[in-house]
């Protein structure tokens, strides 16, 4: 088991994390380069910048949105919050990237850790919840939607029990085995499913705007590749 | 195969009903349209990252009323969405190899012509969206996909195809008739408050060339004496080009293609006229639509303005007279979205109301996050469809009105007029009077010692404005008989079934 664990650990997370950095560094670079060509061809190449700036601000800081939806805004920033920092600011986990490359950062002591997973794994539920009860939600919801979520949350539940050995009903290298491979498992899906919203969300707002430069002439382009240059209306 | 006749009548030309091949047709023109122009990009990425969070329903004011999977914003862009990864990306692609049974089909595409006229694009709920999704320009993009196969209102076409190759504007005013009622309006300012204003024709080298909603030549006597008003205490220079005087752009509610022909028609115009800048009038699409002359016409085209930024300009530089008092009834503002949503004309009604009313009141939300009149899109012109503008879609927006107590409503624009009039009349508003923000201007500006008695003798500012728009109406008839042979019933006719559309 313990075997399965390091290979887990190893090979596979290497292999995992260098899909993910190199995914999502796709995306970002095809959207860049795709936003960049579009303003390059746009006959208007006048952008509101301070506005696109306050929408994606108040979006990557969503207190303002709190005021709209209260119950579900902040069940989802205190999630976002949650998911973010634990994975990257667990001691346990410094201790592996120090070991493999030996860098590191400081880490949050563990009891807040511990608040941070239970408050992700109590707002996963409440989002799961919110997906399959408000009625708008779960109409729109993919089958992907909720599998996305709880792929999320299994790597949070089983390393609240990794690190809770005596609340573990099953036995520690199982349930280590299953916590990193799911951890794992969403390094992977982050570009390859709507995850991709992690790096793609600081630009949607100047996206929308780029969105409606058009280049020149780009009606009658159209027209004439339709070959309705004559047709009358 | 459902029948489209039966259930789109309103929206689906005839020539359509012998159309076969609509899903491929379709996909030709999706692929032409991600090839020359940039949707690409948005539909890209919002479908990579779309969280599918639900939130935006909450914003719509139609899925606010009817409770709707088909009303839920996001499941509409999804309509679109779907057909582009499916048939424009290689995991789409791959996803259907593996039996992901999507076909578009041609009931597939009847569903997205209802769909996508529910919507009026104005844009709401993109701003309870975490990701900022802009389902006003998937339904921009989706109906002029769907234009390029013929669904698409008739009122919108045949307005279109009045402007573009009929007469030259979408309520088919000859250029005879539009002098006549210069000339009338300029009679009726003489007579009501003994100025002498003018309505100057093809002035070459004026500052401004002006494009009102052609319709308010008909309609809105008194938003144009209020605009001409304006330009005669300021000192404007001004002009109304018989080429062109329509600013009215339906294309940009149902295709780029048209929008750029009427959008590159006003530019002819100006530049034909020597003329420096569009003034656009009261006219929320038609402003909007004219911010999109740079993107069809590049930088060096003439700069965009819009009548109230004129107004609120002159003001703030005092000059702007007005009389000592103000308009006593109460007064709110409806934002119309084409120019608010973005922000981009919020603050100058405001400053002109609050110098012209006592009593203005806000409605709440206003500004960027006013509700739609309900009527956006171009579907204020579809009459077949009224009792959904107004029951549904207007219904937050009477709620909005209801709860001011205003006497006057100011709307500047005429779809949104013509929209929030038939709100009113259809969930008892009575007691409000829908009007333009120049018709209010019109009653507190002060012409000076020059106007003699008939500021201070004549009729009440009400009662001149009622006999104002009845006289409007006899013009027009007289102007209808005064033109010659087979244009003017041509004329009529065309406005009888047009200006329902504007
Ligand atoms: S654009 Fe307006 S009408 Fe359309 S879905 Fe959004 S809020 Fe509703
Ligand atoms: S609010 Fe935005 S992310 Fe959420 S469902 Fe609507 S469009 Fe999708
Ligand atoms: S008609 Fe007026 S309120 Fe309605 S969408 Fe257009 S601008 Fe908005």
């Amino acid at each position: 088991m313990q075997a399965w664990i390091e290979w887990a650990r190893g090979p596979v997370f290497i292999f995992s994390f260098s899909f993910m950095v190199l995914g999502l560094a796709r995306h970002v670079a095809l959207t860049v380069w795709e936003a960049g060509r579009t303003m390059r061809r746009a006959g208007d190449r006048s952008l509101p910048l301070v506005a696109i700036g306050r929408a994606t601000l108040k979006w990557l800081f969503p207190a303002g949105a709190i005021a709209r939806n209260a119950l579900f805004s902040s069940t989802s920033v205190l999630f976002h919050a949650a998911i973010l920092v634990v994975p990257i600011f667990l001691a346990g986990h410094i201790a592996l990237w120090t070991r493999a490359f030996g860098i590191g950062w400081p880490a949050i002591p563990n009891g807040v850790a511990d608040v941070l997973t239970l408050l992700a794994i109590v707002t996963a539920v409440a989002l799961a919840v919110q997906r399959l009860t408000a009625r708008a939600t779960r109409a729109i919801s993919r089958p992907s939607d909720h599998l996305v979520l709880l792929a999320v949350a299994l790597p949070f539940a089983t390393g609240f029990l990794t690190m809770h050995p005596a609340l573990n009903p099953f036995s520690f290298e199982s349930t280590m085995l299953l916590h990193v491979m799911s951890g794992n498992l969403v390094l992977v899906l982050m570009p390859l499913t709507k995850l991709s919203h992690a790096v793609l969300l600081p630009g949607t707002q100047l996206i929308s705007k780029v969105g409606w430069h058009w280049p020149l002439d780009s009606g009658s382009r159209v027209g004439a590749a339709l070959g309705k240059e004559a047709e009358r209306v | 195969m459902t029948d489209p006749k039966a259930k789109f009548g309103y929206y689906v030309e005839k020539r359509t009903l012998e159309a076969t091949d609509r899903p491929r047709r379709f996909l030709e023109a999706f692929a032409a349209v991600l090839e020359h122009s940039s949707y690409h990009l948005p539909l890209d990425v919002y479908s990579r990252a779309g969280a599918r969070c639900g939130q935006c329903a909450a914003d719509c004011q139609l899925y606010q009323s009817t409770g709707e999977d088909r009303d839920i914003p996001c499941h509409r862009s999804e309509l679109l969405m779907r057909i582009y990864r499916r048939y424009f990306t290689p995991a789409g692609a791959l996803a259907a190899r593996l039996g992901d049974g999507f076909v578009l089909t041609d009931e597939y595409l009847d569903g997205m012509g209802e769909a996508y006229y529910r919507c009026t694009a104005c844009r709401r709920c993109k701003l309870t969206c975490p990701l900022g999704i802009d389902h006003g320009l998937i339904t921009h993009l989706a109906r002029w996909l769907l234009a390029e196969i013929d669904v698409v209102p008739k009122a919108l076409v045949v307005a279109t195809r009045e402007q573009l190759e009929g007469v030259g504007n979408t309520s088919a005013i000859p250029v005879p008739a539009l002098k006549d009622t210069c000339e009338f309006l300029e009679e009726e300012l003489q007579e009501n408050f003994n100025v002498e204003v003018k309505f100057p024709i093809d002035v070459e080298g004026a500052e401004y060339v002006f494009f009102p909603a052609v319709s308010d030549y008909l309609l809105e006597p008194d938003t144009l004496m209020g605009n001409a008003a304006v330009m005669h205490v300021t000192g404007g220079s001004w002009t109304i080009g018989t080429g062109n005087y329509d600013g009215i752009n339906y294309g940009l509610f149902y295709s780029d293609r048209m929008m750029e022909r009427i959008v590159k028609n006003e530019v002819a115009e100006v530049r034909r006229l020597k003329g420096r800048k569009i003034l656009i009038g009261e006219c929320g699409h038609a402003t909007r639509s004219a911010w999109f002359v740079p993107t069809f016409c590049g930088p060096d085209a003439p700069e965009v303005v819009n009548f109230m930024q004129y107004t609120a300009k002159a003001l703030r530089e005092g000059r702007l007279p007005l009389k000592r008092d103000k308009i006593a009834e109460r007064v709110t503002y409806h934002d119309p979205c084409n120019i608010a949503r973005a922000g981009r004309i919020t603050e100058e009604p405001r400053e002109i109301l609050r110098a012209i009313c006592s009593d203005f009141v806000e409605m709440t939300p206003n500004r960027t996050e006013n509700y739609c009149c309900g009527g956006g899109g171009g579907t204020v012109s579809v009459d077949e469809i009224r009792a959904f503008r107004t029951g549904p879609m207007g219904r937050r927006k009477a709620e909005q009105i209801r709860a001011t107590g205003a006497t006057y409503l100011v709307a500047p624009c005429a779809n949104c007029k013509k929209q929030l009039r038939e709100i009113c009349e259809d969930n008892g508003l009575d007691q409000v009077q829908v009007v333009g923000l120049h018709d209010l201007v019109l009653k507190v500006l002060d012409f000076g010692a020059a106007s003699g008695e008939a500021r201070d003798g004549g009729p009440a500012a009400d009662e001149v404005s009622r006999l104002a728009k009845a006289d409007a109406r006899q013009s027009a008839e007289h102007v209808r008989r005064c033109t010659e042979g087979g244009e003017a019933p041509r004329w009529l006719g065309a406005t009888t079934e047009n200006t329902a559309g504007i």
